[in-house]
C-alpha cells in the first residue's frame, strides 16, 4: 500500500511570496492523480516538493503514513520523469537506466545480473531493446521520453513523478504517449502523480484530478465529476469553458 | 522599351565597376601607409598626394547607374602613376617599392581598364542594347571573382604581417653565424640546435618549464573546477562580489603584484623552487579558469542534477558522475590555458629565480641576449623549440578550444 499524504504544505519563498498554501492533499494507492492549473500555480513546486527537490515551509508530506520532509530525495524511493527528459548525455541508454539501480546502497542494493535483468526487461516494455547502445542524442523525441519513463519505473518506486512529461513532443506523438503512459499504469499499477496545464491530458489520464491556482487546491475529485460540477468559478472558466470550447470548434469544423 | 531603358541605365562595364570597388580598401591601405610614413619621419607629400588622386579616381567614377564622364578619372590615375613612379625613383628599396605599388598599381589599373574600347563606347552612350546584355551577363557572372581576389589580396597582407617575423626566426635559425643581418635563406645549418641540444642548460630548462606549467595546470584546475561549480550552483552570501573581484584583480598589470609576491615568496622561503613559481601561477591563472568553467558549468541543466539525486547520487556523486564527464571539453580548454600561461610566463620566473638552475625557458632564453654576448643564432633556435609545444598543443585541441571558449562565451 502506498499512499501520499499533503497536510497543510506551505511552500514560500525568501521574498515572502507563496507558491503553495495550506495544501491538504491525499493521493491513494495506485491512483493515477494529475495536478492540473494554469502556469505559476504551484503545481510543479508541489511535485518538486515530494520530489526531495524543493524545501518545504510548512507542514508535512507522508509517504505510508511516514513524515518524508527531511529525507533526502534518493532516499525517498519516487522516479521523475521531467519536460526536458533529463538523460544523461555521456551515457548510452542502457546505463542511463541502470544508472539509478547501481546507485543502491546497503540491503537495497542490487546484484549484477539483477540490474541486466531489470534493464532488459524494462527496454523490451517499452520497446527500447534496439536503442540501448544508443547515445541520447540519437533518438527521437519520443523514444527519449520513453527512455526517461524507464529510468523513472526501473527503480520500482514508490510514487511515479512526471513533470509536463508530454509538452516537449508534437501532438501525434504526445496522443500516443498518452496512451503508453496510461497503458503502463494499468499495467504496473504504480501509484503516479502527474502535474500538467493541459486538460485534455488530465482528462484522459487521470483517476482523479486535482485542480490548482495561485497556490491553493481548487477541486480534488474525479476528472468527469469536475465536469459537471465544478467546485467554483476558476474550475468552470480553466477546465468547462475551455473543453467545452474545444468542443464547439471541433462540431463546427465537422459540420461544414 | 522601358527595360531597354533600365538595363542601360543600370549597366556598368565589369572594369568601372571593379576599379570603384577595390579602389575604397585600397585608400584605406594608402592612409595607413602614410599615417606609418608621417610616424617614421618619411616624407609624406608624395603620399598624400597619392591618395588625394586616389580619392580623385574614386569620386569621379559615376555611381553605378549613370554614364561615365572618364577624362578626370583618367586624369587622376595618370598623376597617382606619375607620383608612384617619382617617389619609387627618390629612395628605391624594396619596401617602398611595395609602398608605392599601393599607388602605381591602382593608377595603371585605372588608366589600362578606362581606356578599353568597350568603356569608350560605354562613356559615349554608344553600346549597342545586345552588348549590354552581354556585358551584363558578365558582370553577374565575375562580380563574385573580383570581391574574392580583392579581400584575398588584404587577407595576404594581413597574413604577411602575422607570419614576417616567425619567417624571420625561422631563418634566423638555420642561419650560421649569431648575428640578426643577412639576408633570408643565405646558408643553412643546424649547428645552433646541436648546440643547443647537446648542452645542459637547456634540457634543465626545459624540465623546470615542464614542471611548473604541469604543476600549475594540476594546482590551477584543482582549485578552479570545485569554485566555478560552487559560483554556478550554490547561493552564497558574496558570491557575486567575488565573481567580481576576480575580474578585478585581473584589471591590474601584472607587474603590481610583482613586489608583493616577491616578498610572500621570499618570507616563505619559496624563491628558487618550483613550488613558488606553481602557486603563484595557479593564483593568477585562476580567476580566468574560473570564469571560463563557471560559464560552461552554468549550461549545463539543472534537471540532470535533479535526476541524479533522484537516482540516489550525493552532491559529490553528482559532480563526479554528471558534471566532470560532461565538462571535460571546457576543462580540457581550461587546463590548456593554464599550462600555456605559465609556459610563457616570464617576469615572475625572472624575479623569484636567481639561479641559472631554476631558470624556465622564457627566462633561460632571454639570459641568451646577455651583456656577455648575443647569441641570436641559438635564441632563435630555441625560441623555435619552445614555441613548438605550443603550436602541437593549439593544434590538438583546436576542435575542443572553439567550443571551449563558445560554451564559455554565451554565458559567464
Amino acid at each position: 500500500m502506498v499512499s501520499v499524504n499533503f497536510e497543510q504544505v506551505t511552500k514560500r519563498y525568501e521574498d515572502g511570496t507563496e507558491a503553495v498554501t495550506n495544501l491538504d492533499l491525499e493521493v491513494k494507492d495506485g491512483e493515477f492523480l494529475v495536478l492540473l492549473g494554469p502556469s505559476g500555480c504551484g503545481k510543479s513546486t508541489t511535485l518538486r516538493m515530494l520530489a526531495g527537490l524543493e524545501d518545504i515551509s510548512e507542514g508535512e508530506i507522508k509517504i505510508d503514513g511516514i513524515r518524508i520532509n527531511d529525507l533526502p530525495a534518493g532516499a525517498r524511493g519516487l522516479g521523475m520523469v521531467f519536460q526536458s527528459y533529463a538523460l544523461y548525455p555521456h551515457m548510452n541508454i542502457r546505463d542511463n537506466l541502470s544508472f539509478g539501480l547501481k546507485r543502491m546502497k546497503g540491503e537495497a542494493k542490487l546484484p549484477e545480473e539483477e540490474i541486466k535483468a531489470r534493464v532488459e526487461q524494462m527496454a523490451d516494455m517499452l520497446g527500447l531493446v534496439d536503442e540501448l547502445t544508443k547515445q541520447p542524442k540519437e533518438l527521437s523525441g519520443g523514444q527519449r521520453q520513453r527512455v526517461a519513463l524507464g529510468r523513472a519505473l526501473i527503480k520500482r518506486p514508490k510514487v511515479l513523478l512526471m513533470d509536463e512529461p508530454l509538452s516537449n513532443l508534437d501532438a501525434e506523438l504526445r496522443h500516443q504517449m498518452r496512451l503508453e503512459i496510461r497503458r503502463l499504469h494499468e499495467e504496473l499499477g504504480t501509484t503516479t502523480i502527474y502535474v500538467t496545464h493541459d486538460q485534455i491530458e488530465a482528462m484522459t489520464l487521470a483517476d482523479r484530478i486535482a485542480i490548482l491556482d495561485k497556490g491553493k487546491l481548487q477541486q480534488h475529485c474525479p476528472p468527469m465529476e469536475a465536469y459537471h460540477n465544478p467546485a467554483n468559478e476558476f474550475v468552470e472558466g480553466f477546465l468547462v469553458k475551455h473543453l467545452n470550447d474545444i468542443k464547439a470548434t471541433a462540431d463546427s469544423l465537422f459540420k461544414e | 522599351m522601358s527595360g531597354e531603358q533600365v538595363m542601360r541605365e543600370w549597366y556598368t562595364p565589369l572594369e568601372v565597376y571593379t576599379l570603384k570597388l577595390w579602389l575604397k580598401p585600397v585608400i584605406v591601405i594608402n592612409i595607413l601607409l602614410l599615417i606609418f610614413d608621417v610616424l617614421r619621419d618619411m616624407n609624406a607629400a608624395y603620399s598624400a598626394g597619392g591618395i588625394i588622386c586616389l580619392i580623385g579616381i574614386e569620386r569621379s567614377l559615376p555611381n553605378g547607374v549613370s554614364n561615365l564622364k572618364k577624362d578626370l578619372p583618367l586624369i587622376f590615375s595618370g598623376i597617382a602613376v606619375i607620383i608612384g613612379v617619382i617617389s619609387v625613383l627618390s629612395s628605391p628599396s624594396g619596401f617602398d617599392l611595395w609602398l608605392e605599388s599601393w599607388l602605381v598599381l591602382p593608377g595603371i589599373l585605372g588608366l589600362y581598364w578606362l581606356s578599353a574600347p568597350h568603356v569608350s563606347r560605354w562613356s559615349r552612350s554608344g553600346m549597342k542594347i545586345e552588348d549590354i546584355e552581354q556585358g551584363l551577363a558578365r558582370n553577374a557572372a565575375q562580380i563574385f571573382k573580383v570581391e574574392r581576389v580583392g579581400k584575398h589580396i588584404i587577407l595576404a597582407h594581413f597574413a604577411f604581417i602575422v607570419l614576417l617575423p616567425v619567417v624571420w626566426i625561422i631563418d634566423i635559425a638555420f642561419s650560421p653565424g649569431n648575428s640578426l643581418g643577412g639576408k633570408v635563406g643565405d646558408g643553412f645549418t643546424f649547428e645552433h640546435f646541436s648546440k643547443l641540444l647537446d648542452g645542459e642548460a637547456f634540457w634543465t630548462w626545459l624540465m623546470n618549464s615542464i614542471i611548473v606549467s604541469l604543476g600549475t595546470t594540476i594546482a590551477g584546475l584543482c582549485l578552479a573546477v570545485p569554485a566555478a561549480y560552487a559560483f554556478s550552483r550554490f547561493k552564497f552570501s558574496g558570491r557575486d562580489q567575488s565573481m567580481f573581484s576576480f575580474l578585478l584583480v585581473q584589471m591590474f598589470p601584472g607587474i603590481i603584484i610583482l613586489v608583493p609576491y616577491f616578498m610572500v615568496m621570499k618570507s616563505l622561503g619559496l624563491l628558487n623552487s618550483h613550488l613558488g613559481l606553481i602557486l603563484a601561477y595557479s593564483v593568477t591563472a585562476l580567476p580566468l579558469c574560473v570564469w571560463m568553467l563557471k560559464g560552461f558549468f552554468d549550461t549545463v541543466p539543472r534537471e540532470l542534477e535533479e535526476a541524479a539525486m533522484l537516482d540516489g547520487c550525493s552532491r559529490f556523486e553528482i559532480f563526479s558522475k554528471i558534471i566532470l564527464p560532461l565538462s571535460l571539453p571546457a576543462i580540457a580548454v581550461t587546463a590548456l590555458f593554464s599550462f600555456l600561461a605559465a609556459w610563457n610566463e616570464f617576469l615572475l620566473a625572472l624575479t623569484f629565480n636567481t639561479s641559472n638552475d631554476m631558470y624556465t625557458l622564457p627566462v633561460g632564453l632571454a639570459s641568451m641576449i646577455s651583456a656577455t654576448g648575443q647569441s641570436w643564432g641559438d635564441f632563435a633556435a630555441a625560441s623555435l623549440l619552445v614555441s613548438l609545444p605550443v603550436v602541437i598543443l593549439f593544434i590538438l585541441f583546436q576542435k575542443f578550444l572553439v567550443e571551449g571558449l563558445s560554451a564559455g562565451g554565451v554565458k559567464g
